[in-house]
């Protein structure tokens, strides 16, 4: 109980590229700078699964990443979140086109709680997404056990 | 003797790619690089589209270099179809060019000091990197991806506000690189990561055709804004370049470098001229190969037109291909610690995003290969053929 309610307030996210243009990613990391500030608010980046409560994906899901992105899907403890950023990781944006096998979107792997859309969308909506979204997906996470 | 696996989610690392390191105890002796991670077959969706899309496209290639890959397939055009932009395009073109040069080298070196855990200087670069995305979004409407260049000239004009607000910011932008340069020039712990570290001299340089900053940094004078027309006739530009060939001399280079575009940036605003921003092009069939200097180095695009603009066949080289080999055969080489050769790694200014290109089918055994373009050029042997085309242009 006091872990879940603790856990709601410091969020790790775990940001995860599965092969976009790398516009989102950078205003990821465009979220450390002091105008956002990204810790006051209790957010945490880092890239390791095993530690994180929200996993960030970006990108379309190319090919090497399908079995991969349910694997570390997987890996992170249990309750946990997901959101999806931008137009490629929603519909695949531009590269889901005919003949190409671009797995777009994110959730037909993994299930997601929240999606920012936007190609790339700015740094503070994809941080009051997370801010909104993951306590309430964290809450209403159903375990499996 | 042991093997030790980095990615492809590593902390240090930013972008998927697996970097196996063979080591002896702390020291590595031998690296090699895993990618595929990012493929997404761009050169595949570009064939048979109007110009028009695959500009969109090309802009998609890579985020952080987004003005330079449209502006080179777009300079290319209008070399096949012999139209000259008119000069307030021009100097518009050089504006946002230097602009988003300045903004990836800042993210790039703080990326590198986030990498030695130096937080302080990183996110002081993240948080004056936001002035100079703060006038890219107020020029263009977008913070990463501009739509700016078009065929025959540019998309919008600039107001005289946005251009007094450019001024303004740039002042500020250059007091705070210039005291991060000095508070990196005389860091003794900042001193002891870098120098002498990640070692790559002008021979090897030469022989993996590293490119950019990475090149530059090892003492080898070449950068394609001096064969650039624009470049050439009204801005006098030199190239910066420095022989320490260490990550020292690299993150220097960066900061050298924004300060440079600082300088064109300004001369480009108080020089620019008044007229219109386009002109009407028609593009006839034909081929190029176009080199454009991005942030990171040479860019090639080389491409076939049909009539009106369609692109039949299109070929993109980025600068990060033949730098990862600069990387993983001769940087890594003695890296002292493994913590070290993340920030190597770090130095290259890598984009992953600009260089997975191949993907290799085996119909025998149902296999799926991921390669670079670079190592499948090495092996046929036409990487000594573009060698050649360089000087023409």
């Amino acid at each position: 109980m006091i872990k879940d309610f603790i856990r709601k307030r410091s969020i790790n996210i775990c940001l995860v590229c599965t092969g976009g243009c790398n516009g989102c990613d950078i205003e990821v990391a465009a979220l450390l700078s002091q105008r956002y500030d990204l810790e006051q608010y209790g957010i945490y980046l880092h890239n390791n699964p095993r530690e994180c409560d929200a996993m960030v994906v970006t990108g379309t899901v190319s090919k090497q990443w399908q079995e991969k992105l349910v694997e570390l899907y997987n890996k992170v403890p249990e309750p946990k979140a997901v959101v999806a950023i931008g137009a490629c990781a929603l519909s695949g944006g531009i590269f889901q086109q005919e003949g190409e096998k671009v797995g777009a979107p994110v959730s037909n792997h993994i299930p997601v709680d929240a999606e920012v859309p936007g190609c790339p969308p700015r740094p503070a909506e994809i941080a009051s997404a997370v801010l909104k979204y993951v306590p309430v997906a964290l809450a209403n996470y159903r375990r499996k056990s | 003797m042991s093997y030790i696996p980095i990615g492809p989610l590593h902390p240090g690392i930013k972008e998927p790619l697996r970097i196996k390191l063979k080591t002896e105890g702390e020291r590595v002796v031998d690296a090699e690089v895993d990618l595929g991670y990012m493929y997404r077959g761009v050169e595949q969706i570009a064939r048979g589209k109007p110009w028009q899309k695959v500009a969109y496209l090309a802009e998609r290639v890579c985020g952080i270099c987004s003005d330079t890959h449209p502006r080179a397939l777009i300079e290319g055009l209008e070399r096949i179809a012999d139209c000259v932009p008119p000069l307030r395009a021009q100097y518009s073109r050089v504006i946002i060019g230097e602009l988003n040069r300045i903004h990836s080298h800042l993210i790039a070196n703080a990326i590198y000091f986030l990498a030695l855990e130096h937080e302080t200087l990183g996110i002081y670069l993240l948080n004056i990197r936001e002035k100079v995305m703060d006038l890219l979004e107020m020029i263009s409407g977008n913070r990463v991806l501009y739509s700016w260049n078009l065929v025959g000239g540019v998309r919008m004009d600039f107001k005289d506000s946005h251009l007094k607000k450019i001024l303004e910011n740039l002042r500020e932008v250059e007091d705070h690189v210039t005291r991060y340069r000095k508070m990196f020039k005389t860091g003794p712990l900042l001193g002891l990561r870098s120098r002498d570290i990640g070692k790559l001299s002008k021979e090897d340089a030469i022989d993996v055709r590293a490119v950019g900053p990475v090149a530059r940094a090892s003492g080898v004078k070449f950068d394609w804004r001096t064969k650039h027309p624009t470049y050439v006739d009204y801005f006098d530009f030199e190239p910066v370049w420095r022989d320490e060939c260490d990550n020292y001399a690299r993150v220097m280079m960066r900061f050298d470098e924004t300060l440079e575009s600082i300088k064109i940036i300004r001369r480009a605003v108080n020089e620019l001229p008044s007229g219109p921003i386009r002109k009407d092009c028609d593009i006839p069939r034909g081929s190029i190969d176009y080199r454009y200097e991005a942030p990171r180095g040479e860019l090639v695009y080389i491409f076939e037109t049909a009539n009106h603009g369609i692109i039949k066949d299109i070929t993109i080289r980025t600068p990060t291909v033949p730098n990862l080999e600069a990387c993983a055969k001769h940087m890594f080489k003695d890296s002292p610690t493994i913590s070290d050769a993340v920030a190597i790694y770090q130095t290259i200014d890598p984009c992953m995003a600009c260089t997975e290109r191949v993907v290799i089918l085996d119909e025998n055994n149902k296999k799926e290969e991921f390669r670079s373009f670079f190592d499948v050029s090495s092996r046929k042997g036409s990487g000594e053929k573009s060698v050649d085309k360089q000087t023409k242009i």
